[in-house]
């Protein structure tokens, strides 16, 4: 059997990350792509949180094709006929280093394919791996088609599915109940008009999320990042709450209708829809983090269940980085110690608990649970906007003061049970 | 006897889009012309099957800066050693200063029986190159080609024409071109890019040809086909009498009752 001391399945962030710490320390690796090319199969919104990881591979980043740094936030929460858009601006957000960029994956993911084979990685694109080889528990490599290559080490960043980790008895099969189903189109419109409809200064960049009915109830959301040259649209919902519903929507429906609501066309109007495409997300928290080593393989990733999504900000591409990365660092002391077992290569998941990653899932260990109640995506959304309405109001009746009317709203849809328990349950995320 | 393979990089098109009547081609990557595929397949084949003993892949990079990144493509698919010959004077070439290139890298490679070809490149398809660099190097060229066979100092063609099949025999060296029925080129395996990695691939520039850069003989002025305008009539009321005005329109027109 042919080998190489390093096989990465998988060339997104986490495995180009892993990939290129290895290459740059002289180890031989050979990252094996599914996609024409690096990216070509990922349908990220979608901004990466580029604070978190400036410090890994910093001489990277300032060449990074990166969109544009996003400079304001936009929430909007949506009743039937009615939203209210809350707007987060700080200098700080791009001030000096922007925390964060909105990117496109196709050109970032080639991008960093480009630098990980110029550091001596081989990049393989169109090339399906098939099986995970295991020899007495141990991953010994890897098959694609009639090939067998074998390897010290096997970095499994094989995204969402684990079709192959799970397959191998690595992790469980991901349950529908654990993710979200994305819907993405990038919808091409001249630079300055994006910095029109965003109130946006030339190369700056908005993010904004969407929440209630966008989904129809459904957990989830929709999102909007701006391009240079187009906007990332997209909507997001539960695959759990989506297959419970019997009322024939199909779930890329919701994309469609949610582009002609009266307060989205505008947004999109003139643009050329260039890409559509939809993908399974990673809800489940560190809960669904499988086993992250063990013999003669690591795992990083999406596949890892390393994707955050905290209402307000969602990550998953900073900790692919910095995921990938800790594996390299790993991957290098186990070679270093001659040992590709479990123990060897064990240091891994301790650099992850101690890094921001494993932290910060942690720390929000119990969001996931808190997302399943539904009043989150139904009556907060529309409690907010209503709650607005009113004070905004006016006709021929006599009007209540201001405070009384809000206060009217609040104790209608905030004080009472089930709010007060919601409260409750919110208390440590 | 040694084959060399002429084949061509080019945008990969079914990536290219195309906006305001321009096809977009930043980013997209290149890859080897279908018919190019062909003509490997027929000479890994001809090697396979012991009536060669080596087979070389040529490449001009006509602008491709990774051309010789994506050339172990053609090493993985069998070919047993690469050259590129890669030149900023060469970005942009006509067919005569592709064919003046390429039949001077076969000279520098010296052993070549069998020089292939696809009929047409992918994305211009001029089908000019094949016979003009057998012209250059004065060997005898055939055409249009779904079978190729070479013994005793010939190769043995079937020439696919619109109503007959026609077989051609030429003393070697010769060169063939060839169109898609020839073969399923093959699609590599992992095992078959690994190794392609360690197989012999040269770089050159025109000097090391010993070519002078091009003088410019043609000027584009325009490759858009011509935009035909519309009349934007709109018939209305019934579907009859939608369909009697038509009729009328078109007669008018002269394209009825002529």
């Amino acid at each position: 059997m042919e080998r190489v001391e390093c096989i990465v399945v998988g060339g997104g962030l986490a495995g180009l990350s892993a990939a290129y710490g290895l290459a740059e320390a002289g180890v031989e690796v050979m990252v094996l792509e599914r996609g024409d090319y690096s990216g070509a199969k990922n349908v990220t919104g979608g901004r990466l949180y580029l604070k978190p990881i400036r410090d890994i591979y910093p001489e990277l980043w300032d060449e990074a094709p990166f969109e544009r740094p996003v400079a304001r936030e936009l929430v909007t929460m949506m009743a039937e006929g009615a939203h209210t858009t809350v707007e987060i601006a700080s200098d700080r957000f791009t001030a000096g280093a922007p925390q964060s960029y909105t990117v496109l994956r196709a050109r970032l993911d080639q991008w960093l394919a480009e630098k990980v084979m110029e550091k001596g990685a081989m990049v393989v694109p169109n090339m399906k791996v098939d099986e995970l080889l295991r020899e007495d528990g141990r991953v010994i490599g890897i098959r694609a088609g009639e090939d067998e290559i074998g390897a010290d080490v096997v970095v499994v960043a094989e995204g969402v599915l684990r079709l192959l980790s799970s397959a191998a008895g690595l992790a469980t099969q991901p349950k529908a109940r654990h993710h979200a189903l994305g819907y993405k189109e990038v919808i091409e419109l001249p630079p300055g008009v994006i910095e029109d409809r965003w109130h946006l200064n030339p190369g700056e960049g908005a993010a904004q999320l969407f929440m209630g009915e966008c989904t129809k109830g459904m957990m989830g959301g929709a999102f909007l990042y701006t391009n240079r040259e187009s906007i990332s649209l997209g909507i997001v919902v539960g695959m759990e709450d989506m297959r419970r519903r019997r009322d024939g929507t199909e779930s890329w429906q919701l994309l469609d209708e949610f582009k002609e609501l009266p307060q989205i066309r505008p947004l999109v109007a003139g643009g050329t829809v260039a890409e559509y495409s939809a993908h399974a997300i990673p809800e489940g928290g560190i809960s669904q983090v499988p086993r992250l080593a063990g013999d003669g393989y690591l795992v990083a990733g999406d596949a890892a269940g390393f994707c955050l999504n905290a209402l307000v900000t969602v990550r998953g591409m900073d900790f692919a980085v910095a995921a990938g990365h800790l594996a390299a660092e790993a991957i290098k002391r186990a070679k270093a110690a001659g040992d590709f077992s479990a123990a060897g290569l064990a240091s891994y998941e301790g650099s992850l608990r101690s890094s921001f990653v494993l932290r910060d899932l942690e720390t929000a260990r119990t969001i996931p649970s808190f997302m399943e109640n539904p009043r989150l995506f139904t009556h907060y959304p529309r409690a907010v906007a209503r709650l607005l309405e009113s004070v905004y109001t006016v006709d021929e009746r006599p009007q209540d003061g201001l405070v009384k009317k809000a206060w009217k709203s609040v104790r209608r849809d905030f004080l009472n049970v089930a709010t007060v328990k919601d409260a409750w349950s919110a208390r440590r995320i | 006897m040694d084959i060399v393979v002429c084949v061509k990089t080019n945008p990969d098109l079914e990536m290219v889009r195309v906006k305001d009547r321009v096809a977009q081609t930043e980013g997209v990557p290149y890859k080897i012309g279908d018919l190019e595929k062909n003509a490997l397949e027929a000479a890994v084949a001809l090697r396979e099957a012991g009536a060669a003993a080596k087979v070389t892949a040529l490449c001009l990079a006509e602008g491709n800066r990774k051309a010789a990144e994506d050339i172990k493509t053609a090493l993985a698919m069998g070919a047993d050693e690469a050259v590129v010959v890669d030149d900023p004077a060469l970005a942009d070439p006509d067919e005569a200063a592709v064919a003046a290139a390429l039949a001077a890298a076969v000279k520098k490679i010296g052993a070549c029986d069998l020089l292939l070809f696809g009929e047409g490149s992918s994305d211009n398809y001029t089908g000019q190159v094949g016979a003009r660099v057998a012209e250059l190097l004065g060997l005898p060229q055939i055409g249009y080609a779904r079978k190729v066979e070479a013994a005793d100092g010939a190769v043995r063609c079937e020439r696919s024409m619109d109503d007959m099949i026609e077989t051609v025999e030429a003393p070697l060296p010769a060169a063939v071109t060839v169109v898609s029925e020839i073969n399923e080129p093959r699609i590599p395996g992992l095992m078959q890019i690994m190794k392609a990695k360690s197989k012999p691939l040269q770089v050159w520039s025109l000097a090391d040809l010993g070519l002078e850069a091009p003088a410019p003989v043609r000027e584009i002025v325009s490759n858009l086909a011509k935009e035909q305008d519309r009349k934007h009539i709109v018939f209305e009321g019934t579907a009859a009498e939608q369909a009697d005005a038509f009729v009328d329109a078109l007669t008018r027109e002269g394209v009825l009752g002529r």
